[in-house]
């Protein structure tokens, strides 16, 4: 399903590329690109940016020297983009990749949060734990969004000179920063092997003290929150840390009845999940001086793009490889979890119910839970779930003043349902 | 109890030891969890009334300051996470989770002891009044206090008993056999994580509500000097300090001065000397979190910064002065089983012999491996004791020089009070 969907996307940018080619390629011009890189279309996508490249008339080698480090495929497609100082191009429908959009934005993003908790300690041990996630290795979705929508906010209200505020560009620090203590926290309580591809905090250090690394990366974003001196924004970022909680809390019981089972899954995705993402748009919208319905409208694109962002995550644990996700499959079955798939499997296996009271306890029931999954529609339907969110979240983008970033809002969309981990 | 007074009793070298209530020790008891981790049962002393002793002393302090603080109020047993906790706490009980040991110094010393933080706060709020363009709205004009001022007495009783919380995990991490059932503790584990989370997730709500930005960053800052206190020098497998190997004093590094009480405590020359380590350690324990809510209660008050600065130096002094009276207190009552090794006492006594050093090193792995014995003896026999009851001495000093800039109130006179009482232990 990804894989189709990305080769389609990429048939649509080469179309587009072709329909350009015979004009003058001298606008900012930036295309998606899955991350991860995708096996083979990418490759051809790579191909066909290069022979752009070495056609395109406007190509200076200024976009090399910029991309340095990256790989190839980013390297090719940076030199696409021009030097031009213009006004802004008309992109029309044309695709946006937003990590690529947000290159410069984005960039020491993870260096900057790891300077911030160093300046922070003089432990060397604390410092060495509350860095480890910040390796660059995450997919910085938290900050990308947050910056996009910064970005397109100030757009929306400034016109296109508007430039992003070093306090949005905190705010997404300070989003990543919460949903790594998060994580660390996470580890310690469900004594996870394998995060990121690489051993978790808890398998390497004393739990006592990777427990302490998780207040102190809290103490320093809330100490950074501070520093923003607006006490608006301090209350929406508060309000992330109380959701986060009680979605934990959350998560330990499993008493509700069938009939409210589904509301109270919801809720609790939205605490843990779509919280953080939701109110850390609202910050940078209200940083950026816009009206109460416009943060309002970010707020609501965050809840949507959050809740959607969970629903493929609890689906891809099903159906994506421990390889591709990087931590084991099936886990949420293993931690005794019912998630949406589960939920609607429920309506056609009722023995499901039991199963799901009991946390998958007994054995045998991870694996006649996850079979009973498969066999019904719960992928399915919980796929459609997901995309109605992102189709709301499409729609609630749209209505922000049209630009480069409010595109990537909407193909931010596309890349969190198409994902492969 | 007049101030004068007050000091007359500090300045002087007294130094007969009396032997401790079991009253006292129990006021202090998520405190004392690192101190006396000891099984003996001490022996009850009577109460003498006729000597401001720490119960009544905190009690008519309550009074001054209206309802207690503690926010083990109604609308915390009412929530549904402390509700849930509630539940699955009684899962636990039976294992051996050490979350037990601190839910029950919390509940039933509850109202002595979980408050006595929140109490200072309030009280130097009401010692040190408030600027009259404060409206009318915002004062508790019975108690003589803000109402943000409670609600920050409120965040730092959730901030400290958060970290209690927090500190109470097991390490399962640990090479050690672990004396319980795994499923047990890491059950534990979870609701202790999550309690403290909780906690401290809603003194951050607490704090935003306040609308003061210079405050959120100073509490914040003082989050961060709790947990970095949990890795400052030697520690055992299940995180207990171990106090570091003593450096002969030509090796000491020169100290620096902790300017910016918002930028982390300074490292430098702290380490192997025992009286900067023991400061430190304390300092980024308690002393940081007493200190900077005290001077928050003041910013809140509109007071001017070098008020604010005082009240942090009487917090923070306020704290290692309290930490040196209960250092004191294991070498005070009966031997007991086992004690802290970081307790200034027994810094002292190493300081003077580096040789003793051997017993902590048999410690690494577990604290229970040292001979506690031995080195009790070897602090009855030096002069750690006496040391400590300078420092003692010298931290009340400092904080009664700063009570002395507020006005003659019977706040003040209550602080006077705690003081004086705690000092009274050890006559």
């Amino acid at each position: 399903m990804a894989c189709l969907s990305s080769s389609r996307l990429c048939a649509r940018v080469q179309d587009k590329l072709l329909c350009q080619f015979g004009h003058k390629v001298r606008k900012q011009t930036v295309f998606v690109k899955l991350k991860p890189p995708g096996p083979s279309p990418l490759r051809i996508f790579g191909k066909t940016c290069q022979r752009v490249t070495t056609c395109g008339p406007a190509c200076g080698s200024s976009g090399f020297s910029a991309a340095a480090t990256s790989g190839l495929v980013r390297r090719l497609a940076s030199s696409l983009q021009s030097t031009s100082t213009g006004s802004l191009p008309d992109y029309g429908t044309q695709i946006v990749d937003p990590y690529r959009l947000l290159e410069d934005d984005l960039n020491g993003i993870y260096e900057d949060i790891r300077s911030e908790l160093e300046r922070n300690t003089n432990q060397s041990e604390l410092n060495t734990i509350a860095t480890y996630y910040f390796d660059g290795q995450g997919k910085a979705l938290r900050p990308m969004v947050a910056i996009l929508m910064a970005r397109a906010v100030n757009y929306h209200v400034y016109g296109e000179n508007s430039a992003l505020q070093p306090s949005q560009r905190q705010v997404a620090m300070i989003s990543e920063m919460i949903h790594s203590a998060s994580l660390i926290h996470d580890d310690v309580i469900d004594q996870s092997d394998f995060r990121r591809g690489k051993p978790s905090v808890n398998v390497l250090w004393n739990h006592k003290k990777v427990a302490m690394a998780g207040d102190f990366i809290l103490a320093v974003a809330s100490m950074m929150i501070a520093r923003l001196r607006s006490d608006d924004v301090t209350l929406v970022l508060s309000q992330v840390v109380t959701d986060l909680v009680q979605g934990e809390f959350m998560q330990l019981g499993s008493k509700e009845t069938e009939n409210e089972r589904f509301a109270h899954y919801l809720t609790k995705t939205y605490r843990k999940t779509a919280s953080l993402i939701a109110n850390s748009v609202k910050a940078v919208a209200l940083l950026s001086g816009a009206d109460e319905s416009t943060c309002e409208l970010a707020f609501q694109y965050g809840r949507n793009l959050g809740l959607s962002f969970q629903l493929v995550d609890d689906l891809l644990d099903f159906v994506s490889s421990a390889q591709a996700m990087g931590k084991p499959t099936a886990a949420d079955l293993k931690l005794g979890l019912a998630t949406a798939p589960v939920l609607f499997a429920c309506e056609k296996y009722p023995e499901l119910n039991p199963m799901i009271m009991r946390r998958f306890q007994e054995p045998g029931d991870v694996e006649k839970a996850y079979e009973l999954v498969h066999k019904s529609r719960g992928l399915e339907q919980t796929r459609f779930l997901a995309r109605k969110h992102g189709a709301e979240a499409a729609r609630l983008a749209a209505e922000l003043a049209d630009s480069p970033y409010q595109k990537g809002l909407v193909v931010t969309t596309d890349l969190v349902l198409n994902r492969i981990k | 109890m007049s101030l004068s007074r007050l000091c007359r009793v500090v300045k002087c070298d007294l130094v007969k030891v009396q032997s401790s209530s079991a009253l006292v020790s129990k006021l202090w008891g998520p405190c004392t969890r690192e101190v006396s981790t000891c099984t003996t049962q001490r022996a009850s002393v009577a109460q003498h009334n006729s000597k401001p002793d720490w119960n009544r002393a905190v009690s008519e302090a309550e009074k001054i300051v209206g309802y207690p603080t503690s926010f083990l109020s109604l609308r915390w047993v009412l929530s549904d996470e402390i509700a849930n906790v509630a539940l699955h706490l009684r899962k636990l009980v039976g294992s051996n989770h050490p979350l037990l040991k601190t839910a029950k110094n919390l509940i039933y010393n509850g109202k002595n002891n979980m408050q006595a933080w929140g109490l200072i706060v309030l009280l130097v709020s009401k010692a040190a009044g408030h600027s009259p363009e404060i409206p009318d709205m915002e004062q508790d004009k019975a108690a003589g206090v803000l109402h943000s001022q409670r609600a920050l007495a409120e965040v730092t009783e959730m901030i400290r008993t958060s970290h209690l919380v927090h500190k109470g995990l097991v390490n399962m991490n640990s090479r050690q056999p672990i004396a319980a059932e795994p499923d047990d503790m890491m059950f534990g584990n979870k609701i202790a994580l999550l309690s403290g989370d909780y906690l401290l997730a809603n003194s951050c709500s607490e704090l935003a509500n306040l609308r003061n930005q210079e405050l959120v960053e100073l509490m914040s800052s003082a989050v961060r000097d709790l947990a970095e206190a949990e890795f400052l020098g030697e520690r055992d497998e299940q995180n207990n300090p171990l106090p570091s190997r003593p450096l002969p004093k030509d090796q000491i590094q020169a100290a620096s001065e902790w300017e910016i009480i918002t930028d982390p405590l300074p490292m430098s020359g702290v380490i192997g000397c025992a009286g900067r380590e023991w400061s430190a350690r304390h300092v980024l324990a308690a002393g940081a979190l007493l200190g900077k809510s005290c001077s928050a209660a003041l910013k809140l008050a509109g007071h001017k910064p070098q008020l604010q600065t005082q009240g942090y130096r009487f917090g923070c002094h306020l704290a290692l002065a309290w930490q040196a009276f209960l250092d004191l207190e294991t070498f005070t009552g009966p031997e007991p089983a086992s004690f802290s090794l970081v307790g200034a006492p027994l810094a002292f006594t190493l300081e003077a012999r580096p040789e003793l050093y051997e017993y902590i090193e048999a410690g690494k792995k577990s604290v229970q491996d040292v001979d506690y014995h031995a080195l009790y003896c070897a602090v009855l026999e030096g002069s750690g004791i006496e040391q400590t009851k300078r420092l003692q001495r010298s931290h009340i000093a400092r904080a009664v020089d700063v009570l002395d800039a507020f006005p003659n109130c019977d706040a003040r006179t209550a602080l006077a009070n705690i003081i004086l009482a705690m000092h009274h232990e050890h006559l």
